[in-house]
């Protein structure tokens, strides 16, 4: 199976989550959270130009020539996005591009947009390596895990598949 | 979840359905309507409309699905659009289920039109009627001893049919005299509680296929129902449960009240009987009131409707075939 950035960032948000989405059981417009997301997204695509670099199914919301940005509605699951942009880093570094990256949390309501930065460096490489291999060998089991039931979950768009 | 913008949307006059920029427009005699279809997801199409391929393609991007009736009430096709939910993986775990596991889902099928037969005549019971009592003990007590003991899905459909049958037989109990059921007839059916039921059973089964529209489920494999006798026979299956629900408790409600009259709303030709335009109207209406009822869901914390009950029924069954959790269908007991 070929692991995307939305699958890692899955993974480590909700394993299940992570499983359904990777078997092509997409979100099934159940939640307002995802359409919300997806039209924030469009408004913010429309007003600039240079938005969203595709390279070989990595999209990536911007790219400088330092940073790889992504951009986030909330900084609700920064962990899952870490690993995400991480990802993308390592794919870019194999491709001969190496770049550092930056996370901005544009939140509604909020003037001050966090930001985080990271590295691909001895220390989160391995790391990433060893998270690809484990994605990999769950995704290949016939069966998702079970549901967390967490406060999370409210706002997934798997909630009443996982409820029911 | 909070009551929204319709998102059916019934034509029943003859006219003609076109596209003007982003919207909808029906014309006839009495001029122009515009149908705003932002939140619009069905259209019933219930006489002569006309319509051009350029309509299709703007419901294919809207995402809206189309069912076709004739003039006499009679289901035509539905129009699918393109962007269906499919997922191979789906598609063959429902595939090998229906082969390896049909019976156990076929049974859990028919335990639910008995348990919601049973409630839908507790309620005259309640009110006094108690000559339904034997029946009642028979869906409550035999039934469900039965069930577990079938062996093949011929004997279940026969157990099935029977369950119907005595459930027809009780309408001599509780509706007028003119609306009494001699026996079942389906197409084209015979006497006004006939096309009452066929009406109402098609209507059901078409809301059924758009709510599975919205899952991965292949519609054509079914369980109770033999797969791919009609394209959408999961569809079938899946509707069986909320028939007594939906379709016979619209029927009792409007007929003992008076709203459906054999006198007012029934075209009678040859041996048909078929409901009229205005029969038509009163039917609908109060079966999508009832489709829309909110209440509380047990395990969601959520307040659904019949109509989303519908469709977290498919979620069930496709989790079952996925992950292997039981399956039972929506059970009215069960409501908060
Ligand atoms: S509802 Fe909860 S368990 Fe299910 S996928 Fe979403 S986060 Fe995971």
């Amino acid at each position: 199976m070929r692991i995307t950035g939305t699958i890692v960032n899955y993974y480590i948000h909700c394993k299940r989550q992570c499983w359904l989405f990777a078997h092509k059981m997409n979100f099934e417009d159940d939640s307002e959270d995802v359409r919300t997301g997806r039209i924030l997204h469009e408004i913010r695509s429309e007003g600039r130009n240079n938005t969203e670099i595709q390279i070989e199914g990595i999209k990536v919301d911007k790219m400088t020539e330092e940073y790889v940005v992504e951009l986030k509605k909330s900084d609700a699951d920064v962990e899952a996005t870490k690993w995400q942009t991480l990802y993308y880093l390592y794919i870019l570094k194999q491709k001969g591009l190496d770049r550092k990256g930056r996370l901005e949390f544009i939140e509604r309501n909020k003037q001050n947009h966090r930001t985080v930065e990271l590295e691909l460096d001895k220390r989160t490489e391995p790391e990433l390596i060893r998270l690809l291999d484990d994605i990999e060998v769950y995704l290949q089991q016939d069966k998702p895990v079970p549901a967390i039931y967490a406060k999370k979950c409210e706002r997934c768009a798997y909630y009443a598949y996982c409820y029911i | 979840m909070a009551k929204s913008a319709p998102t059916t949307r019934y034509i029943r006059t003859p006219g003609t359905l076109g596209r003007e920029d982003n919207s909808l427009t029906f014309r006839n005699e009495k001029g122009i309507t515009h149908i705003p279809i932002n939140s619009l997801k069905e259209l019933y199409l219930l006489n002569e409309i006309s319509l051009n391929s350029k309509l299709f393609t703007f419901l294919s991007m809207a995402n809206i699905t189309v069912h076709f009736f004739d003039y006499y009430g009679q289901f035509r096709g539905t129009f699918y659009p393109k962007e269906a939910r499919v997922s191979g993986k789906v598609m063959l775990l429902q595939a090998k289920a229906c082969l390896e596991n049909r019976l156990p889902i076929a049974v859990a099928f028919v335990g639910a039109i008995a348990a919601n037969i049973h409630e839908v005549l507790y309620h005259y019971f309640k009110h006094g009627n108690k000559e339904i009592k034997p029946y009642l003990d028979w869906l409550k007590k035999e039934v469900p001893d039965l069930l577990p003991k079938i062996k093949k899905v011929p004997t279940l459909l026969s157990l099935e049919g029977e369950i119907w049958r005595r459930f027809y037989e009780t309408f001599q109990l509780i509706l007028p005299e003119d609306f009494v059921m001699n026996h079942r007839v389906k197409r084209p059916p015979d006497n006004p509680i006939n096309a009452l039921v066929s009406f109402g059973n098609t209507i059901l089964y078409t809301k059924t296929i758009s709510q599975i529209y919205h899952t991965h489920l292949d519609q054509t494999i079914s369980f109770l129902h033999e797969p791919s006798d009609r394209r959408f026979s999961l569809s079938l299956d899946l509707s069986e449960a909320f028939k007594p629900l939906i379709v016979f408790r619209t029927i009792f409600e409007v007929v003992n009240n008076r709203r459906i009259q054999v006198s007012k709303h029934f075209d009678k030709k040859y041996n048909y009987c078929l409901l009229n335009e205005p029969g038509r109207d009163v039917f609908i209406t109060a079966m999508e009131e009832r489709l829309q009822q909110v209440f509380d869901h047990g395990t969601m914390k959520r307040k659904i409707s019949y109509l989303t009950a519908i469709k977290y029924d498919a979620y069930k069954l496709k989790k079952h075939v996925v992950e292997g959790t039981p399956f039972t269908p929506f059970l009215e007991k069960d409501r908060r």
